[in-house]
């Protein structure tokens, strides 16, 4: 006999995707309005640019929730792509092997991230904290070692990677799926995964549980790092510059797409594939703005109002199942 | 049942009757508090051994060292023979120390499966078995008798539920010693009896228990022998059978309390509040009046709408339908300001998340609600908030080194204290008190039920929710029997039987056995 009768819901996991199935939707619906709306919207160029301008942010923006998901928040990324154009272009620019270069890079973005979990872990700096000082003072570190000059790269084959395609698809998209499909693997099948949620659900109740919390804060912030540093690497490579003042806001863009997607920004709710699509929803308005010759400054206007559409939007439907 | 029963944990190693856990002069202090004087004591293997004490005795803590959530301070843990750091979580679980804490200390957002085996997650190739963990937690669930779906969010449960699932939990890791950290506090008579249950059968498969509880009649119920901490000292160890509970009391308190259920009774005066067919979320069409000089009990299951229908009048939630009287004249109570200003009161269910502002100092949580009565001209009366905050600590009690102590370092039950007693100095003339006596000592339930009486003495009345019946019974001038957000029976005080009101409460089929108004 049963008192409290609890009312036989599927999972979660169920709504998670019938969600990210509306934010699909959603950008589905606004890439068909645009494919009417203008001329130049729905050719192969266009399409192009647009996934190679929304990759970039999709894979930061996976790394952010990540570290959301803990109940964190990286605002360092913007400031670790700039650093990273720098560092890939320096080594290259040093005659390395291009792949020595880039490992190099990727393991500079995982040190960052290392200290970033020092900080928190060990000195007890709130996350929003020690991010932010990594922030300024990586672009500082930046403008020094260039002494506040663009560093153009000489290897031809390095920047012919953002512009190559396979099955017409850019390089640079199906780095969104490299990055991707193990994150979603990471974050929902493996035992790493659920401690991010748990650590962001209650940190307590999973230390006593035996889940090692430092551990996990550590790994959020790594990940973050790495992948910030992985965009680095694609950016120096699609503009083929070293600068340590590229990638500005981005980590507020990836903040975005995280929301827009779905993270809880008070931890333990979040997904791979809601910031993949907040970000494109992103880089949609962006492009269509373009497309539809929106004046620049009223297109900001137009991106903030509609992030707060959204994320209200979804609120709303979360209150209401 | 028994082959469950055998996957859950593999067989102690030690006879019963052996010692499997020794105290040897353990301590702790944290600062401004000695919360463990050097206890010297020795668990037998097998045994359920209940742990009693007023609020803050230091039984928590010692929980918190034999699990290694905390350091201790000095002193020996011998386990098996052998002494034991216990430094990490960890370190006590692989041991097979596990325990059940006062507040569910789980993940809200995973799944109930996903709780059980949070830390021992079963994976293959680096992939988690989703599925498998799912189909064995509700084996497990199932094979205990708890009536609770495995696949669901852990938050979508009543806190009792997530109690059993605590419970549930801590029986699956190889546990050989498990401790409970009163785990009846938020369950219901059902499910304090489903996990009555399942302790009797860990013991019978040799598990070490201890048990804590201010409830006497369920050490009683369970325990072999018990053991009583008085602030922070080890002041004896009793056969059951060799003990009652005056001696445990006076043991407990240092003297001892002729009656813990403290009622006078008062001639009924006018009436403060009435709701007329009042429906809402999660009840519906609750007809309850209150007069000045009375208690109205409202007992039911955890989840019956009890603490629904009060947050509506409180105007914490709307109201679907109904009317709200107060002093007679209907109002429209549309937000807990508008409740305050007419001159109510509510002590939520759950300190944690409504009662309290934990990183917030003792002082400031039981002044918050009268800052406009002790400032002036915008500006706080330092005195004034220090006066008020200190005969608060002093009337209740509450035991703090000072009132700056942040409220998160105070026992389970001092923290309950501060619930209650932010609301006394109000003056309101309404009170709800929503399970005002969780996890309360019994010389402080006392004093909490003595100071109903005041209360009631100065013309104010009182609605007290509570699911623990013999609280409502021996204090309710009016009893209402709440099921499944509907009011199903009303009776005076005293005049049905416990049998009845429990019958009430839970039955499906009986509908209507009480006097209905
Ligand atoms: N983290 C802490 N920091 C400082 N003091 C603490 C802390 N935790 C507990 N204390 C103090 O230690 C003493 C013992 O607390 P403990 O929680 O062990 O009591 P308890 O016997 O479990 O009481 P209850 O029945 O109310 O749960 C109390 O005076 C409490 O204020
Ligand atoms: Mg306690």
């Amino acid at each position: 006999m049963s008192t409290e009768a609890i009312p036989a819901e599927k999972p979660k996991r169920n709504f998670n995707a019938l969600f990210g199935l509306t934010l699909l939707g959603l950008l589905v619906l606004m890439w068909i309005v645009l494919a009417v709306a203008t001329p130049s919207f729905a050719t192969a160029l266009n399409i192009t640019n647009l996934l190679r301008q929304g990759s970039l942010i999709a894979i930061l923006a996976v790394g952010q929730t990540f570290v959301i998901i803990t109940g964190g928040i990286d605002l360092s990324v913007g400031a670790i792509v700039g650093f990273t154009t720098v560092i890939v272009a320096l080594l290259i620019n040093a005659g390395w092997p291009i792949w020595v270069a880039v490992l190099v890079t990727l393991l500079v973005g995982v040190a960052i991230g290392l200290f970033h979990g020092f900080g928190i872990v060990k000195m007890g700096l709130p996350p929003f904290i020690i991010t932010l000082a990594t922030m300024t003072s990586l672009r500082g570190i930046g403008l020094l070692m260039t002494n506040g000059n663009s560093i153009s790269i000489n290897s031809d084959s390095f920047q012919a990677f953002s512009r190559g395609s396979l099955a017409g698809i850019p390089y640079l998209f199906w780095m969104v799926i490299l990055v991707a499909v193990p994150s979603y693997i990471f974050l929902h099948h493996t035992r790493w995964g659920r401690y991010l949620f748990s650590v962001g659900s209650n940190a307590e109740a999973a230390r006593l549980s035996g889940v090692n919390v430092p551990r996990t804060i550590y790994m959020a912030y790594v990940l973050s790092g790495l992948l910030a540093a992985f965009v680095g690497v694609l950016l120096a490579s699609r503009i083929g510059i070293g600068n340590p003042t590229q990638g500005d806001t981005y980590e507020l863009q990836a903040i975005a797409s995280s929301v827009i997607g779905g993270t809880s920004l008070f931890g333990a709710i979040g997904s791979v594939h809601g910031p993949l699509i907040g970000s494109f929803i992103l880089s949609t308005i962006n492009n269509g703005a373009n497309l539809l010759n929106v004046n620049t400054f009223w297109q900001r206007v137009i991106t903030g109002a509609l992030i707060i559409v959204i994320v209200y939007f979804d609120g709303l439907r979360r209150r209401g199942k | 049942m028994t082959s469950t029963a055998q996957d859950l944990h593999p067989a102690p190693t030690l006879a019963p009757g052996r010692t499997i856990l020794e105290l040897n002069g353990l301590e702790k202090r944290y600062p401004g508090t000695h919360a463990l004087k050097p206890v010297h004591l020795a668990f037998k293997a097998g045994e359920i051994h209940a742990i009693v004490g007023e609020n803050g005795a230091g039984k928590s803590t010692l929980i918190k060292l034999l699990t290694g959530v905390m350091p201790r301070t000095s002193g020996e843990v011998i386990w098996e023979g052998k002494p034991a750091a216990l430094a990490t979580p960890h370190e006590a679980m692989a041991l097979g120390i596990n325990a059940v804490h006062q507040e569910v200390v789980l993940c809200r957002h995973l799944t109930v499966a996903a709780n059980m085996f949070l830390g021992e997650e079963e994976s293959r190739f680096g992939l988690l078995q989703q599925r498998a963990m799912v189909k064995e937690a509700q084996k497990i669930i199932d094979g205990l008798g708890f009536d609770l779906p495995a696949h669901v969010v852990l938050g979508d449960l009543t806190i009792g539920q997530q109690q059993l699932i605590a419970a549930a939990r801590a029986t699956v890791r190889g546990t050989k010693f498990l401790i409970f950290d009163e785990p009846t506090a938020y369950l219901t008579r059902k499910e304090a009896d489903q996990l009555f249950k399942l302790i009797r059968r860990l013991k019978g498969d040799g598990v070490t228990i201890i048990y804590i509880s201010h409830r006497m009649e369920e050490v009683f119920e369970l325990a072999d022998r018990v053991s009583v901490l008085r602030d922070g000292t080890l002041v004896g160890t009793r056969d059951i059978a060799e003990t009652d509970e005056p001696e445990l009391v006076k043991l407990m308190i240092n003297r001892s309390i002729e009656q813990i259920y403290h009622k006078e009774h008062f001639t009924p005066g006018a009436r403060i509040v009435e709701t007329k067919n009042l429906s809402g979320k999660g009840f519906e069409n609750v007809s309850v009046t209150v007069r000045a000089g009375e208690i109205v009990g409202l007992y039911g299951l955890i989840g019956a709408g009890r603490s629904e229908f009060v947050t509506t009048l409180y105007g914490r939630h709307r109201k679907s339908a109904g009317q709200i009287l107060w002093e007679g004249k209907e109002v429209q109570v549309n937000s807990e300001h508008d409740a305050i200003r007419l001159g109510m009161a509510l002590a939520p269910e759950s300190r944690r998340d409504q009662g309290l502002c934990l990183n917030l100092p003792v002082g400031i949580n039981l002044n918050l609600p009268i800052y406009k009565r002790i400032s002036s001209n915008f500006l706080i009366s330092g005195a004034k908030e220090k006066t008020e905050a200190d005969r608060q600590i002093a009337d209740l009690r509450i035991k703090t080194p000072t009132r700056n102590a942040l409220a998160s370092s105070l026992s389970g039950g001092n923290q309950q204290k501060i619930v209650i007693g932010k609301w006394l100095a109000h003056g309101a003339k309404l009170f709800i008190f929503d399970e005002p006596t969780v996890g309360v000592d019994v010389g402080t339930k006392a004093e909490i039920y003595r100071l109903f009486s005041t209360l009631l003495s100065k013309g104010a009345g009182i609605i007290l929710i509570s699911s623990y019946l013999p609280e409502v019974y021996e204090l309710a001038d009016t009893l209402h029997v709440f099921r499944r957000g509907k009011l199903v029976a009303t009776h005076g005080f005293r005049t049905a039987s416990h049998e009845d009101i429990l019958g009430q409460a839970l039955a499906e089929k009986q509908e209507k056995s009480g006097g209905q108004k």
